[in-house]
């Protein structure tokens, strides 16, 4: 037994020796070696303090200091894994070597990042609420004139930018659906204060996140549309210098294809005229022959003119941003200045718009426990628009028959007498004479302070103050056309009222206060306790007033004391809405793995009777990370979380003094020449009134797989917006009254979400694509019995329950009458209706077509059922190409009026009713006998032929950029120069011609400026 | 210590949050109406926007594109609108569906709206301390003639309409169904007769333009003259009649007290601004530039949206009494425009004419070669200066609702068919004809003189916006409203169509029905 053991304490000698030697060989083999290098942002090349650089598989590591710097001693052929929140890892072999400079990628679609939410933020791995983020740092170089405008694409995110005029072009965004029928804008916070995006340089932007479910009750009764908070940029790190510049070129997407050869327009219209039941061509064959003989010889006279051509050209857009930024341990500061300068496209000097800001973000650690800060976004801009709002109008309306300028260079009209126009509007003379110049100036400011008090508490104040000043000039010429023939003049506007000036001030004030208290408690360090409360107070105020002066001897002076005679003063006096507030949040969490989450918000409005001013907005959430749990073990699964979510939310979308009836004035009348005010009830009003309530759910997961390669986030959702303000239309038989904005009415969005991503590289070149689909689902629940036609559109919609909002309401088209026996044998339309036109369906078979007979047609006017985006990215060495798809389907569109329809009311028709349109022999044609659609109403009587389908996928951007590599770059001490080219809005597919079809969603006309593509380049520099 | 200063003014902040006073804020630009009704002023003002809704679009609006006097004509042989404004061209088409908009709806929601306001009116007047008795009896006499004045219009057109005589209550009236005709015109008359009991004989010139006792014993003479008339007097009643020819004679016997005479300064001038307001006008709706002027010179010079056809050419009839068709007329085709009655050049403007000093082309007015200038300043000679040009809403010449020589023509009508052609038949149209120096008409049987009376009728009161209703309660429009209507040279421009089951009374609007499925439509649409 003793042998025994000897022996085994001889194995184990041997086998101590056997390590000691194997470990002295190992550590002789792998000395320690010093590494030096500097860690940047790949993005900006800002170096980035306090990153950790560890050794692979122990514990040492090192941070970086201020500058980005680091030096660590580690075994030769060890790794370091450099890691810092907010990036990717990185993993850098020992060899010896100093490491030069490092990019970090910054990470925004893993789940390390920090997320702005409500009155704080969150580390987006304890998320339990649905929220988008836009980091704008992916958008950079692109041509982004508005910030509403980098949101096309966001998952659940339906935008729409329906207006492209330079200074005005923003996009209308709405969240999950449509929950309402007043205001359906999502509220938006910059910094934490109610304010426009859109008033701010995008370039000052760092990030955006979008709440789109309970995450939102935190702003209760403002929360409903979903909310939108946007974080300026801060400094970060060392001092550096960034500028940057873009310059591009921009063009229409797409015109309509007007007839621009008078003869075939002036036979045509003929054709029309005579088609719906007038009896005399609008010309005779005398002035067509005329015409044709003088086109080759007179093209004053007899022009054949492409007002297109005429009117719209190259558009261009140049960008400046200058900033300086740094942090250190006792604050930090970033101040910018930006400069941007658009030319549009319609000739004259009716579209430009200019903008300068300025930003400064700042804060300073006063000492431990007192930090101060100041931020200020001023945006000064200034834009023309075309003096007449009708400009687009009455260029959709021109003719090739109209004289552009005589030969003395006086604006033309035409000698041919056209019925509907009986003073042509000349758009170079409308696009050269007089003004409209807006003056913006607007301006965030805000302070806050941080304290630190006992107990782990911190105290949290900020005052923001938004001043709005809006003043717009205009100034109004003596106007004339000539006869090109006759040269007989014709007053374009009244020498009686013009010249004339008008100026319109519009000032806002709004202050903004809230304050928190924020307590943050870790107990036997897996139970995570969080706590806030906080009150608000918010005061919009708004007053505004025009005036319009006339009297001027000519167009030299223009001031408005230079006139006369007072034309028309109005102003509605200062208007004040409050908002007071109190509000909390509990968050808890087990070690990461069981989330929960709750808030509750307790708002006070003016805009309701005393009795109805308060109301409640609680929201709770809870999360699991199924990964974290023992029994789950997955190498493919790197993440694995579920959540779900449900609050209530409000919306006091009702306008202001809207809950007791008054008498407004206005209502004058004259006995004996003298004007006698008047006063009358022009609506009812209910005092009853109350928020809209919106409840939320929300069930979601995260999924992270394959090494963090593919990130899959799935959201569904439900939303109830329940006591929907609306106004109650009335029958005119009740005092011809508008309705009372009364609660009625329920409807549901629900909808689903997915956003996958993938990324991984092959050698040297990365690459990511990423995508997403969302689809929503809009129904009235119930509108206490109502229904509501044509609500708040043009358009010939129904609202009721049992059916999306706004469904489009029509005469089904059943085809086109082929003979006129075939009408005498139908449905009787009207008296006018003949062979080659538009049979409808008598859905009620009782042989007479009217409205009777309208059907509903599936389909919102005003949401689509789908929204969807998806992108890639490809980086070799320092290129990088990455491209963004954005489209949406499942929404019909019903273009009308000029050139949508033919010759609407003295205008113009395009081609296709050259050759598509019926004929006794061209029976089988696509559209129906040419006709006038003003003066033949049968055709064009709202019906599903006219229905379009307004889905579109669009290559919003494309890019391709360039960083030059930083060797090149240290000699003249500049830290990145990265260059780029875009191309934006370039390829557009929809079924729909006539004219870009995003512009013209929910919109019942196509004359408004259209929707542009871009082509840009630029440089970015760093210092 | 500074801490608890922060603490302070957090917790005193989330203190304050219950402050009701903070949320306190009126509007600066409106009543309450709960407090409107108190003094004198806010009364007047009250029974002012009782008659702002005559200028109401669907009353008698006259914006360019709701110059309704000046349209209504176009739904006649009289005028065309090519561009279909407000749906008249629908109309004289026989078109017109209960979803054509324009006037169809315009006139239904506009006169509930005057008649909503005068219910308030009425209902609030009586507790307002500030106003004397007397005063609130006379005010209640104009809100009365207004009201009136407003179903008056809806009836005629429409046929049975809901009668309501409160104020406007969504919760007892939105559901409320068509009242049947006779019941509306009932309650028409009785307000017409109480409003003629407590409206002055005049109004001072202050005052011009509010209602007075002529203008209610006038509008009653028109409504019995359209009870009397054979689209609603289906039986022929003889007493119906006799009660329109014995309200217009009622006019008749106060004009001396009230002054009312025919204008003796001139057809063409009677429709001018220098005359407004004239011995011969019972009731007219104010224009006053800059604040609330009309388009009516803006259409006749420009728009032409009121184009005379040549059927109402032809009707003029020689300066010698004889229609053109007469072969002892007179009238020389190659010179069709020479020679006519007086008021063909008060109203016509012609190719060949004078207007605003140039010759008239033939496209000049080339919708059908016509131009009409009732109610415009512009005339033969050059316009005033500095009105060369006026534009929408800078006209100020007052529409004139109901005059005298209209009083003359319904007793002539009236007694005609009443009690046949009695001497004060002749006196009645021959007064009318003198003024114009037409020669006096005289021993025509009753039927001949039915048809002189309404042919008077059209060429006396062309372009003022009464001959479409004359040619529905005459039941002509079958005739005159299924026929070519043509330019000056005789060009056919459309083919109008009216089918006397349906035409007749216009459709209630599509959008009223859905909003109360009550009321019912009228037939075949």
């Amino acid at each position: 037994m003793k042998a025994k053991i000897q022996r085994l304490r001889v194995v184990q000698l041997a086998m101590a020796c056997l390590a000691v030697a194997l470990l002295t060989a190992t550590s002789l083999q792998a000395q320690q070696v010093t590494t030096k290098g500097k860690i940047v942002s790949a993005k900006d090349g800002s170096p980035l303090p306090g990153v950790t650089v560890q050794v692979a598989g122990t514990t040492q590591g090192v941070t970086t200091g201020s500058d980005g710097s680091f030096s660590i001693d580690a075994p030769a052929g060890s790794k370091l894994v450099i890691s810092y929140v907010g990036y990717i890892d990185k993993e850098l072999k020992v060899t010896g070597a100093n490491a030069g400079t490092v990019e970090l990628n910054e990470d925004t679609k893993t789940m390390n990042s920090v997320v702005v939410v409500g009155y704080g933020t969150q580390k987006k791995v304890n998320l339990t609420g649905s929220i988008s983020t836009v980091n704008m740092l992916d958008k950079e170089g692109q041509p982004i004139t508005n910030v509403s405008n980098a949101l096309h694409g966001t998952p659940g995110l339906f935008v729409n930018l329906g207006n492209s005029q330079p200074g005005v072009d923003r996009a209308t965004i709405r969240i999950r659906g449509v929950g309402t029928m007043n205001n359906s804008n999502p509220l938006v916070l910059v910094d934490g204060i109610e304010y426009s995006m859109d008033e701010l340089n995008p370039n000052d932007i760092e990030s955006i996140t979008i709440l789109k479910d309970a995450s939102a009750a935190i702003y209760g009764s403002r929360g409903a549309n979903g909310v939108i908070l946007v974080t300026t940029k801060t400094g970060k790190g060392a001092s550096k210098v960034n500028y940057s510049y873009y310059n591009g070129m921009q063009k229409p997407t797409r015109l309509p294809d007007a007839i621009w050869d008078p003869i075939v327009y002036m036979k045509l219209k003929n054709q029309a005229v005579l088609n719906s039941g007038k009896q005399q061509p609008d010309y005779s064959d005398a002035e067509i022959a005329e015409y044709e003989a003088g086109l080759k010889t007179d093209p004053i006279v007899y022009p054949s003119n492409n007002w297109f051509d005429i009117a719209l050209g190259k558009g261009f857009i140049q960008k400046h941003d200058l900033s300086v930024s740094g942090s250190s341990d006792k604050g930090q500061y970033r101040l910018s200045l930006g400069y941007m300068d658009r030319d549009g496209i319609l000739f004259g000097p009716g579209n430009h718009a200019k903008n300068y800001s300025l930003g400064l973000n700042a804060s300073y650690n006063v000492n431990k426990k007192l930090k101060v800060g100041i931020t200020l976004d001023g945006y000064y801009r200034s834009y023309t628009t075309p003096l007449y709002d009708d400009t687009w109008n009455y260029l959709f309306r021109t003719l090739p028959i109209l004289t552009d300028q005589l030969a003395d260079g006086r604006y033309g009209n035409s000698w041919l007498r056209t019925p509907g126009r009986n003073n042509w509007e000349n758009p170079r003379m409308l696009a050269f004479n007089g003004y409209s110049h807006k003056y913006v100036q607007r301006f965030l400011a805000t302070i806050f302070a941080e304290y630190k008090l006992p107990f782990d508490i911190t105290y949290n104040i900020k005052f923001g103050a938004d001043k709005y000043d809006g003043l717009r000039n205009q100034f109004t010429p003596r106007m004339q056309t000539f006869n090109p023939k006759t040269g007989a003049a014709t007053n374009w506007n009244s020498p009686a009222t013009a010249p004339r000036t008008a100026k319109t001030d519009e000032n806002d004030l709004n202050i903004h206060f809230y304050n928190t208290l924020n307590w943050q408690r870790t107990f036997g360090g897996v139970h995570n306790l969080t706590a806030m409360v906080g009150g608000s107070y918010d005061r919009f105020s708004t007053d505004e007033y025009s005036a319009t002066q006339t009297g001027y001897l000519d167009a030299q002076l223009v001031a408005i004391n230079a006139g006369t005679i007072r034309n028309n003063i109005t102003g509605a006096g200062l208007r004040e809405d409050i908002l007071e507030s109190l509000f909390g949040r509990v968050t808890y969490d087990y070690d990461g793995k069981y989330l929960f989450e709750a808030t509750f918000r307790r708002d006070g409005s003016g805009r309701f009777a005393p009795q109805n001013r308060w109301g409640s907005f609680p929201s709770a959430s809870v999360g699991w990370r199924i990964d974290k749990e023992s029994f789950f073990e997955s190498n493919f699964i790197n993440m694995a979380k579920l959540r779900f979510s449900v609050g209530k939310l409000g919306n006091q979308a009702v306008d202001l003094y809207s809950y007791e009836p008054t008498v407004v004035l206005g209502q004058d009348y004259s006995f004996g020449g003298t004007l006698h005010s008047g006063g009358a009830m022009t609506s009812y009003a209910d005092p009853n009134i109350k928020w809209e309530s919106t409840t939320t759910y929300n069930l979601g997961t995260d999924i992270n797989m394959w090494n963090n390669r593919i990130a899959l986030t799935v959201d569904l959702y439900k939303k109830r917006t329940t006591d929907i303000l609306r106004e109650v239309k009335l029958p005119d038989q009740v005092g011809n009254l508008n309705g009372p904005k009364k609660n009625v009415g329920t409807v549901d969005n629900t909808g689903i979400e997915l956003t996958l991503a993938y990324r991984d590289h092959i050698g040297e070149v990365d690459y990511e694509f990423n995508g997403n689909i969302a689809y929503n689902k809009n129904k009235v629940v119930d509108l206490g019995g109502q229904i509501l036609y044509n609500d708040g559109t043009n358009l010939s919609t129904i609202t009721r329950a049992g059916i999306p909002m706004n469904s489009f309401y029509l005469l089904e088209a059943e085809g086109i009458f082929q003979s006129d026996d075939e009408v005498a044998n139908s449905a009787f339309q009207s008296n006018a209706t003949r062979a080659g036109y538009i049979k409808f369906k008598d859905q009620d078979k009782n042989n007479i077509i009217n409205a009777d007979d309208r059907i509903i047609v599936d389909a919102s006017s005003i949401m689509p059922k789908y929204t969807f985006g998806f992108g890639f990215n490809v980086g070799y060495k320092g290129f990088t190409l990455s491209g963004f798809f954005q489209g949406v389907a499942g929404i019909k569109i019903y273009p009308t009026a000029n050139l949508a329809f033919p010759f609407n009311n003295g205008a113009n028709a395009t081609w296709q009713w050259v050759t598509d349109a019926w004929t006794p022999e061209n029976k089988n044609a696509r559209l129906p006998i040419v006709t006038e659609s003003t003066g033949s109403k049968d055709n064009f009587q709202p019906n599903t032929f006219w229905l379009q389908d307004g889905s579109y996928l669009r290559l919003k951007n494309v890019q391709l950029s360039y960083n030059v590599p930083s060797k090149w770059l240290s000699k003249v001490k500049i830290s990145r120069v990265n260059v780029f080219v875009n191309a934006e809005n370039w390829v557009t597919f929809t079924k729909y011609k006539d004219f870009d079809i995003e512009s013209i969603v929910n919109a019942s006309t196509l004359y408004h400026y259209p929707m542009l593509k871009t082509l840009s380049g630029g440089v970015n520099l760093t210092f | 210590m500074k801490k608890f200063v922060f603490l302070l003014i957090g917790a005193g902040y989330i203190a304050t949050g219950c402050n009701k006073s903070l949320l306190d804020s009126k509007p600066q630009d409106r009543y309450l109406e709960s407090t409107f009704w108190v003094s004198a002023e806010a009364a007047n003002a009250g029974l002012v926007g009782c008659y702002s809704i005559l200028r109401a679009n669907g009353v008698y609006g006259a914006a360019a594109n709701s110059s309704l006097p000046l349209f209504e004509e176009t739904a006649s042989p009289n005028a065309y609108n090519y561009g279909n404004t407000q749906g008249y061209n629908s109309i004289a088409n026989g078109q017109q569906t209960p979803a054509t908009g324009g006037v169809i709806q315009n006139r239904w929601a506009a006169c509930y709206g005057g008649i909503g306001r005068c219910n308030t009116f009425l209902a609030k007047i009586d507790n307002v301390e500030a106003i004397d008795d007397a005063t609130k009896e006379r005010m209640k006499g104009e809100a009365r003639f207004l009201r009136a004045l407003y179903y008056n219009m809806l009836q005629v057109h429409y046929g049975d309409v809901p009668l309501i005589l409160d104020p406007p209550d969504p919760e007892t009236q939105s559901d409320l169904a068509r009242t049947e005709r006779a019941k509306v015109v009932e309650r028409i008359l009785i307000d017409l007769d109480s409003a003629a009991l407590v409206l002055p004989l005049k109004q001072s010139a202050a005052n011009r333009g509010r209602a007075t006792k002529g203008a209610a014993l006038g509008l009653k003479a028109r409504v019995l003259l359209f009870e009397a008339s054979p689209l609603f007097n289906k039986d022929n009643d003889i007493n119906k009649w006799k009660a329109a020819a014995d309200a217009a004679k009622a006019v008749m016997d106060m004009a001396g007290s009230a002054g009312y005479k025919l204008f003796t300064g001139g057809y063409r001038q009677l429709f001018m601004p220098a005359n407004e307001n004239n011995s011969e006008v019972l009731f007219d709706v104010q224009y006053m530039f800059p604040d609330q002027g009309s388009a009516f010179d803006l259409i006749a010079k420009q728009y032409n949206s009121n184009a005379p056809l040549l059927d109402l050419a032809n009707a003029y009839h020689m300066k010698n009494g004889l229609p053109i068709t007469d072969p002892a007329s007179g009238y020389d085709p190659a010179k069709p425009f020479e020679n006519r009655d007086p008021r063909f050049y008060g109203h016509i403007v012609y190719p060949g004419d004078r207007f605003m000093d140039e010759t008239v082309t033939a496209s000049r007015f080339a919708l059908t070669g016509f131009g009409g200038k009732k109610f415009s300043i512009y005339d033969r000679e050059a316009p005033p200066a500095g009105q060369g040009d006026l534009k929408d809403g800078q006209s100020e010449t007052n529409f004139i609702v109901l005059r005298y020589a209209d009083i003359l023509l319904m007793y002539a009508e009236a007694q005609n068919e009443f009690a046949g052609p009695d001497q004060s038949v002749y006196d009645a149209i021959n007064a009318v004809r003198e003024r114009v120096e037409m020669p006096v008409i005289e021993n025509k049987t009753q039927d001949e003189l039915r048809a002189i009376i309404r042919h008077e009728r059209r060429v006396e009161f062309a372009g003022e916006a009464l001959h479409y209703n004359d040619i529905r309660r005459w039941k002509t429009a079958e005739i005159v409203l299924n026929a070519e209507i043509k330019n000056w040279e005789g060009d056919v421009l459309e083919i109008r169509k009216f089918n006397p089951n349906r035409d007749y009374w216009w459709p209630i609007p599509q959008t009223q029905r859905d909003l109360n499925p009550n009321l019912e439509q009228n037939p075949n649409y």
